[in-house]
């Protein structure tokens, strides 16, 4: 027995499946059950959070999609597919559902959450190239939680989750193709935008001089 | 490579997996064509500004809250799951148990009220006897009927005994009535005074016998007075 587990708790191997941890947590152990939040609970909020853009959102997301997990351990079939994907799922319909509710919904203390994106200040910055990189990286940022859901979700996983297109169409659960064509879309999509954005300086100067 | 075939597939380009063979056609076509060139330059930009961003958000993960509101979900559900099994046992054991007690207490009752009734009523026993041995009904001392190979024990419905010359009445619980089949002359032998025309006649007689053993008092039967008088 290894050290700091007491004879009365159940020992969690690491290396133990899903599959084995899911069957463990419904019969109500609780370490099982945790062990599984920990090992999926990262991926599916960086989703989440990305895709609706609103870590409140994410948070409650992800709290829905183990809930399910804990009310309905059966719904998940280790002949269909990983946890992994499984969760994915489920977390991708919250956040579709999310996104009809409220499509242009943002969480008022998303500045203040600690999730920001703020570039590193190097000593060879300026304070200027600081401010710009910030603003560049929150144009980004925008642009991308304004592509319609189903490009933004292949861009998620794609660049920014950096999945291969095998393992986003496993994870969508849809084709290959189908995840080639999306991104194509996204990236269009947002090279149009960021462009466009780029574009209203330069205008604006111009009409200036 | 056209611009548009380009626009579609040239932007993987130096992605790994992308075949060889388009990816030295894109080439070719970045060289050609400054406009996808620039298409190019500014992908290239964008994906780096991505790969920041993604970079950045990398480490991020629920809050420590939502573990927690979780597992306190999860304790909940199974603490609640194994409350209502356990009251589901307990009740169906209490009901068990219950059932087995009415049980218990309905076969005793019914045993004690047998017994009682045994004791109060005194046993029926037929027996057929010839007439003239009328001695030998101090013989039929019927326990219960239980040892009488044909002796019929049944209650007894009506209780207008004659009691016997020189007889006092016994005590219920000590009395046994016996049914014989005897010649009505045979009452005589009892002490009874009997008519002479009809002395040769079988009759059926209920004889109340003391624990002594002995006739204490008579009854006819309604059936068998009628046929004898």
């Amino acid at each position: 027995m290894k050290a700091g587990v007491t004879p009365g708790e159940m020992q969690i191997e690491s290396h133990e499946t899903d599959d084995a941890l899911l069957k463990r947590s419904a019969k109500g152990d609780e370490r099982a059950f945790t062990e599984l939040y920990r090992r999926h609970q990262a991926p599916l909020y960086r989703f989440a959070v990305r895709m609706t853009g609103s870590t409140w959102a994410a948070e409650e997301i992800v709290q829905d999609v183990f809930m399910m997990l804990v009310r309905e351990p059966k719904k998940y079939d280790v002949d269909r597919g990983t946890m992994g994907a499984f969760l994915y799922g489920v977390a991708r319909n919250r956040i579709m559902k999310h996104l009809e509710r409220a499509p242009r919904e943002f969480s008022l203390d998303e500045r203040g959450d600690g999730h920001e994106i703020h570039p590193q200040l190097h000593e060879q910055m300026t304070p200027a190239r600081w401010a710009e990189l910030r603003e560049r990286r929150e144009q980004v940022r925008l642009a991308v939680m304004e592509l319609p859901p189903e490009f933004r979700e292949a861009v998620v996983l794609c660049e920014l989750e950096e999945m291969s297109y095998d393992e986003a169409a496993h994870t969508l659960d849809c084709p290959v193709g189908t995840i080639r064509s999306r991104l194509h879309r996204g990236r269009a999509l947002l090279l149009a935008k960021l462009e466009m954005l780029r574009e209203v300086p330069k205008r604006a100067n111009a009409s200036r001089g | 490579m056209t611009c548009e075939e380009f626009a579609t597939a040239g932007l993987d380009l130096g992605s790994p997996g992308v075949d060889g063979l388009l990816q030295k056609a894109a080439l070719e076509h970045l060289r050609e064509c400054p406009h996808c060139a620039a298409l190019h330059e500014n992908w290239l930009a964008l994906r780096e500004d991505l790969r920041v961003l993604g970079a950045e958000t990398s480490e991020s993960e629920a809050p420590s809250r939502v573990e927690m509101r979780l597992r306190q979900e999860f304790r909940t559900k199974h603490k609640t799951v194994k409350t209502q099994r356990t009251a589901l046992i307990l009740g169906w054991s209490l009901a068990a148990a219950a059932a087995l007690f009415f049980a218990v207490a309905w076969v005793n009752w019914q045993m004690h009220r047998g017994m009682n009734l045994a004791k109060t009523q005194p046993n029926f026993v037929h027996v057929p006897v010839a007439a003239g041995n009328a001695s030998t009904l101090s013989q039929v001392n019927a326990p219960a009927g239980s040892e009488l190979g044909d002796v019929i024990v049944a209650s007894n419905g009506s209780g207008d005994f004659t009691l016997l010359p020189d007889s006092m009445p016994p005590a219920p619980e000590d009395a046994t009535v016996v049914r014989v089949q005897m010649q009505r002359a045979a009452l005589e032998g009892l002490g009874l005074t009997v008519n002479e025309e009809h002395a040769g006649d079988w009759i059926q007689v209920d004889l109340l016998v003391g624990d002594d053993g002995l006739p204490q008092a008579v009854r006819l039967p309604q059936t068998a007075t009628e046929t004898t008088n």
